[in-house]
């Protein structure tokens, strides 16, 4: 690197690596723990060229305190807007939760491969989200319906622990009560038992909602294997019970899509937090995931 | 908007802790200025029983008196920090722990049946209230409680260090004492933050940041010592000695003398 | 490209390099310790060294690095990029320059990582042959010599240097220092060639890394994996000295005005306790065990086509449990 070599590579530097300064222009308390914000990427440019899938996730900069991997919980639908559903957990998240209309946060993204919907248009859709689970879920639901004509009948599965923990409420109920309208059927689950609204939801719709885990939604409802991708997000010990319903009604190991939570710090496959796998089958959840089929999870060891 | 108060107050210890924080010269009054100080026994004899934000505690409770005021300071404070080993795993004091009982103990060296004091097996803070932040060292490291002061004044809990001191020997690439020279060092097991500070003057580790809790190899450290030649009692003296109140080494300690005992029974 | 440099115009050669940039050479620095330190002079050089303690990816992947300042009233970070030096890594061997075609894949090939390509594009390489002690496998490792991947590399002759030209940056280095190369003769390429030949009758250690990928999987459950872990201390040091271990970690840390501040990133090992933990405490690999299953697939894997391990032996050489890389690595696999 000869004289204004400095200046020259700070350009070919990947735009994917660039912080970039987004404004909080919505800040939404969803529950206790969890926020949806919708953040303006400042510089319009950069927005324009910040495409991205459902499933994909950003890392969220928070200055002074550090940086967290967030994935994307809305379709790309304004290019200026990004959309986030961040849980209270560690000490990113619990600075991004004191932020507030107008502060910054500073992304890079967006990484990882995303659900593949293209290759998902023409089937039908079933979706399985347990609690945060949802957020990721929420993109391909919505990208789902922006191209309504593409794919077949949607099944929503969300799985949750009470009423007051149910994420994006007023969204999802609409769902719950009028998605038949736009052949999207919305089902519910809730963990505890003695939640008095959930409850009312399972009187009045008792063929949508029931106490329960999210697996138990599967005795409500019919599907049949062909021509249906089903799509997973949950709590790690979610999955495997999910994929047992799934096989059971003869869904193939790669009908099967997941996407998996780790410990990642580059969302490039470079920190190496988020590898998984053995000696033949080495894999990193940001590069090679988030999303990975059951097939992949059968031939990597310790995926799910 | 108000300042936070702060305290910072002392159990059975050295009061190390709090020289370390006095002896922040070029930081100090600055990162003073960010609070209002109700209590800093070393520091001034000024004090107030108020409410606090953050209290900073070192020692560890050794006595029934040390207990109740560490309940009180727990009640008042909205963030508890255990400063320094005493105040994390009761240091040095947690030696005699699982050895003998205090009556023995005086009979041992005063000759006397008797029980003066109110003491307690030493132990640290989490044993008896919640802790909301733990800061190692004998004594601490000024960089990390700077860093700890300044994540909590910018609204977060501050990072810990859950890694070996060979972590930070590698990154300075200091020569391995234990492996170049057979030196007993303790460094696979201490918790880092001190910068290597004695390998990189060619000293073995002894321990002072303590065990890394639920995750040092006490038995592999053991194993490796006996190899290179040195006594068992020894190593697990050394072990002892900042580690009394580790689960590992307690375990250790008791399988090792149970067998001393049973050999010494046959004999 | 094939040129000889005599034994006594080294020195020359050597002092030459000090115009380019800074120097730095393998050093010992206490016992069987080496690393590599900038020097002035030859003398200071031990070229008949085995391994480095540290690997030269120190070089380019800091052990502690500044990634960015941070000025929350001004509400920017900045990448920190200082004024790059130029570097010249002397006595590099083998081993180390397929390590670090490994890392410039990762780190250059790969969605470029800033601080790491400014540092490599800033380094000039030259190699040095080297002769295996009790802890080298390279040979098996297929990383023994090397063909590419410097600038030049010195390849020792009884009366001199059988010099490999590998860049056009190395012929540079040639052309500018002209009269103290030669033209390799006949008898220096039989020499050089019958020193390659004994050099690999040299090895003692071997691992057959042939279909290693697939006994690793077929290995996973194996109780190795927890007697080894017994015996391990979890500290890091087989990672932290590896030549291709990459793994860093990063940490924000603010200053006493409580608005400007840091963005520090340093090596990580993927022994320790953290690296699988998330936020809200829920670890992936929460054992030793597990982490070190996962250390010695990551090793015995590939990555672009090429082994996770060059078979420096540092692993082994400087693990304060004394754990053997080539010893657990047959267990498993059941050569053992």
């Amino acid at each position: 690197m000869e004289e204004g070599g400095k200046a020259a590579l700070s350009k070919i530097a990947p735009k994917e690596l660039v912080l970039s300064p987004a404004k909080i222009v919505k800040s939404e308390n969803m529950t206790e723990i969890e926020k949806h914000l919708e953040l303006e990427f400042q510089d319009k440019d950069y927005a324009k060229g910040f495409v991205y899938k459902p499933g994909q996730f950003v890392e969220v900069s928070v200055m002074g305190v550090g940086e967290a991997p967030i994935s994307i919980c809305a379709a790309r639908k304004n290019p200026d807007i990004l959309e986030l559903c961040v849980r209270r957990v560690g000490r990113v998240t619990n600075a991004i939760h004191r932020l507030k209309v107008g502060d910054l946060l500073w992304i890079r993204g967006p990484y990882g491969n995303g659900f593949p919907m293209e290759k998902m248009e023409g089937s039908n859709l079933l979706l399985v989200g347990g609690g945060l689970g949802i957020a990721p879920l929420r993109g391909v639901l919505q990208h789902a319906l922006m191209n309504r004509e593409k794919y077949g009948e949607i099944l929503v599965l969300y799985g949750i622990r009470c009423y007051t923990a149910m994420l994006f409420r007023d969204e999802f109920l609409h769902l719950f009560y009028e998605g038949d309208k736009q052949n999207v059927k919305f089902y519910l689950s809730y963990e505890d038992s003695s939640d008095k609204a959930c409850y009312e939801l399972a009187c009045e719709r008792s063929d949508r909602c029931m106490s329960g885990v999210v697996t138990k939604l599967f005795q409500l409802m019919k599907i049949s294997a062909e021509d249906t991708y089903a799509v997973i997000c949950g709590p790690p010990i979610m999955y495997k019970f999910v994929v047992k319903e799934l096989l059971q009604r003869n869904f193939s190991p790669k009908q099967i899509y997941m996407t998996l939570e780790r410990r990642m710090k580059c969302g490039v496959g470079k920190c190496g937090h988020c590898i998984i796998g053995s000696g033949s089958n080495i894999k990193y959840v940001c590069k090679d995931g988030p999303v990975f089929t059951y097939w992949d999870a059968l031939n990597t060891k310790g995926m799910i | 908007m108000a300042k936070p108060k702060l305290g910072i107050f002392s159990l059975t210890g050295c009061g190390g802790d709090q020289l370390m924080i006095l002896n922040m010269e070029n930081e100090l009054l600055d990162l003073l200025s960010y609070f209002e100080i109700k209590d800093f026994q070393e520091g001034s004899s000024y004090h107030e029983d108020v409410e606090l934000d953050i209290a900073l505690v070192e020692g560890s409770v050794s006595t029934e008196t040390d207990l109740k005021r560490l309940k009180e300071i727990r009640e008042k404070s909205k963030t508890l920090i255990a400063l320094g080993d005493c105040a994390i795993g009761g240091c040095v004091q947690a030696m005699r722990n699982g050895q003998m009982s205090m009556a023995e103990r005086m009979k041992k060296v005063y000759g006397v049946e008797e029980d003066y004091y109110d003491v307690l097996e030493p132990k640290g803070l989490s044993a008896h209230v919640k802790v909301d932040l733990e800061i190692p060292g004998c004594p601490i490291e000024k960089t990390e409680i700077f860093r700890a002061i300044t994540s909590l004044l910018h609204g977060d809990l501050p990072e810990t260090i859950d890694y070996p001191v060979c972590v930070e020997c590698k990154l300075n690439g200091y020569p391995c004492v234990l492996v170049e020279k057979g030196m007993p060092c303790l460094g696979p097991l201490t918790t880092a933050g001190c910068d290597a500070r004695c390998p990189g003057l060619g000293l073995d580790c002894i321990g002072c940041r303590g065990p890394i809790p639920d995750e040092a190899n006490a038995a592999a450290e053991l194993d490796v010592l006996l190899e290179k030649g040195y006594d068992e009692k020894y190593i697990i003296n050394r072990l002892r000695f900042f580690g009394g109140n580790f689960e590992d080494i307690q375990k250790l300690t008791k399988k090792i003398s149970e067998r001393r005992n049973k050999t010494e029974g046959n004999e | 490209m094939y040129k000889k440099l005599a034994k006594t115009e080294f020195p020359r050669f050597f002092e030459g390099l000090g115009n380019l940039g800074k120097v730095y050479g393998p050093v010992n620095i206490e016992g069987s310790t080496y690393e590599f330190r900038e020097v002035q002079s030859p003398e200071e050089m031990d070229l008949k060294y085995t391994r480095t303690m540290i690997p030269p990816k120190k070089f380019f992947l800091g052990t502690k690095e500044t990634m960015y300042t941070f000025d929350e009233e001004k509400a920017v970070y900045t990448p920190a990029i200082g004024k790059q030096e130029k570097t010249i890594i002397f006595g590099i061997h083998a081993c180390d320059i397929h390590a670090l075609k490994l890392l410039d894949k990762v780190y250059m090939d790969e969605l470029m990582d800033l601080f790491y390509t400014m540092k490599r594009r800033n380094t000039i390489l030259i190699g040095i042959s080297c002769h295996p002690d009790e802890y080298c496998f390279c040979k098996s490792m297929g990383t023994s010599y090397a063909t590419d991947g410097f600038d030049l590399f010195l390849h020792e002759l009884s009366d001199g240097y059988f010099v490999r030209v590998g860049s056009e940056k190395g012929h540079q280095i040639i052309e500018a220092n002209k009269p103290l190369f030669i033209d390799a003769d006949e008898k220096d390429v039989e020499e050089f060639k019958m020193n390659e030949k004994k050099r690999l009758e040299e090895f003692n250690l071997e691992l057959n890394v042939l279909g290693l990928q697939d006994m690793l999987d077929l290995a996973y459950e194996s109780p190795v994996w927890q007697e080894t872990a017994d015996e391990c201390f979890g500290c890091g040091t087989c990672n932290l000295t590896c030549p291709t271990c990459r793994c860093y970690d990063v940490v924000d840390y603010v200053g006493l005005d409580l608005k400007t501040g840091e963005r520090v990133r340093r090596w990580d090992s993927c022994m320790l306790r953290k690296h699988g933990l998330v936020a809200g405490g829920l670890n992936f690999r929460p054992t030793r065990t597990e982490r070190l299953r996962n250390r010695f697939n990551c090793k015995g894997s590939l990555t672009e086509g090429m082994l996770n391990c060059v078979g420096c032996g540092r692993c082994t050489v400087y693990c304060p449990a004394e754990i053997n890389f080539v010893e657990v690595m047959k267990k498993v696999i059941g050569e053992l």
